[in-house]
């Protein structure tokens, strides 16, 4: 294995399962977030020359997005929007404690997928992996300030839902 | 009930303020109503989101990725390596030896640190003795490892001890305690202390580092939790005792 391919396993693949888990949030569909993240592996390697230090995880989510972004161009021509749920639930060790927690995590999981595209994106990427403002800014590509009020509403809108359900 | 304020509340809850802005909104935030009860909101639903699933890279999509990769065929050599033969690659040699008998260096501890948080993630291998009891992890340390750093579990605030494992840091033998806070992972390692200068609180690759010394041992802390988190798992982990 050569020099780049090492620096690329040590600093990119780290963060392999948060790729993932932004796919597979963005797409909802587990195997839209496969090829997702296959493709965004695959360019983040050819790109890795370009990645001047700075934070691995972030760029690669970076990347991440932009494959979903230009995948789903091409899913929304075709026009289906998918949403998947199996694979919700980890082996846990007690079977009853976890048939409770997670009829519990696939209704929570259901709410969140249901949130529009730009609130569940935010809410993932600062609760889920994270990341800093600036960081969901570059991300997405918006201003801070959008990121800072998108939160805000995304957090209300969930909080709203969640009420509603339980 | 609405605040003007809720914007910058809500950054300061998300740990985005430090300093005369971060006291300004925390003395905001103890007298106004509207604001506490976004900051109530807030820690609850980030709970909740806690519960919600945190999808893992299934292992055929992992194996696919490393089959792919070594398909990649290596990219054609830059012309200025060409260019960097003769007297400039001598120099340029030279150069390089110099560091390299050079003791670890601050920055290349943070860097030793991280890629041992790094390749145990990647590896899948970031437990070699799985245990929530500090009494079989500490034993199973001095073991392997041969060191014996204070090993202790703190659940009640929220760090979970899940085990730990034999690691290498800078050529020094370290034992890692692993930690599992929510769905990340915090590695702290401990190594013989030999007087070099530890480095900063630092970020590397997506992690933050934090190093400090306590009797013969030279610790770090290393993990991509959010930064309030790693301020609160340092404060136990230096104030722990053997």
């Amino acid at each position: 294995m050569d020099d780049r391919r090492r620096r690329f396993e040590a600093q990119a693949l780290p963060h392999l399962d948060a790729a993932y888990n932004l796919a597979r949030w963005l797409s909802r569909s587990p195997a839209d977030a496969d090829d997702i993240v296959q493709d965004a592996m695959l360019r983040a390697f050819r790109g890795f020359d370009g990645f001047r230090g700075g934070d691995a995880k972030a760029w690669l989510l970076t990347i991440v997005r932009n494959c979903w972004r230009s995948a789903g161009a091409a899913t929304r021509r075709r026009g289906h929007t998918p949403i998947e749920d199996e694979n919700l639930v980890d082996g846990e060790a007690d079977p009853e404690e976890a048939a409770i927690q997670s009829g519990a995590r696939r209704r929570l999981d259901t709410l969140v997928a249901q949130l529009p595209e730009e609130f569940r994106e935010v809410l993932i990427l600062r609760e889920m992996e994270d990341m800093s403002y600036r960081e969901i800014a570059e991300i997405t590509g918006a201003p801070i300030g959008t990121v800072m009020s998108r939160l805000a509403r995304a957090r209300a809108s969930l909080r709203e839902i969640a009420k509603d359900c339980t | 009930m609405t605040c003007d304020e809720t914007l910058r509340t809500q950054s300061y809850l998300d740990g985005e303020l430090d300093g005369a802005a971060a006291q300004e909104a925390e003395r905001h935030l103890q007298t106004c109503a509207a604001c506490q009860a976004l900051a109530a909101d807030t820690a609850d639903l980030s709970d909740l989101l806690r519960t919600a699933t945190r999808h893992r890279a299934p292992d055929a999509l992992r194996g696919r990725i490393g089959t792919l990769l070594d398909r990649e065929r290596r990219p054609a050599r830059p012309f200025w390596l060409g260019a960097a033969s003769g007297a400039g690659a001598m120099a340029l040699a030279a150069s390089l030896a110099i560091f390299a008998i050079l003791p670890p260096s601050a920055a290349t501890l943070t860097g030793a640190v991280t890629d041992a948080h790094a390749r145990a993630l990647v590896a899948d291998r970031t437990i070699m003795v799985a245990s929530s009891n500090h009494h079989t992890v500490k034993p199973w340390l001095a073991a392997h490892a041969g060191l014996s750093p204070p090993v202790t579990d703190f659940a009640s605030d929220g760090f979970v001890l899940t085990g730990g494992r034999v690691d290498e840091v800078a050529g020094s033998r370290a034992a890692v305690m692993v930690y599992r806070h929510g769905n990340h992972q915090i590695d702290l390692f401990a190594w013989p202390d030999r007087g070099a200068a530890l480095p900063q609180p630092g970020m590397a690759h997506g992690f933050r580092s934090r190093f400090w010394k306590s009797g013969d041992l030279d610790f770090a802390a290393v993990s991509d939790v959010d930064s309030g988190a790693f301020e609160k798992f340092t404060a136990l982990a230096r104030a722990q005792r053997e």
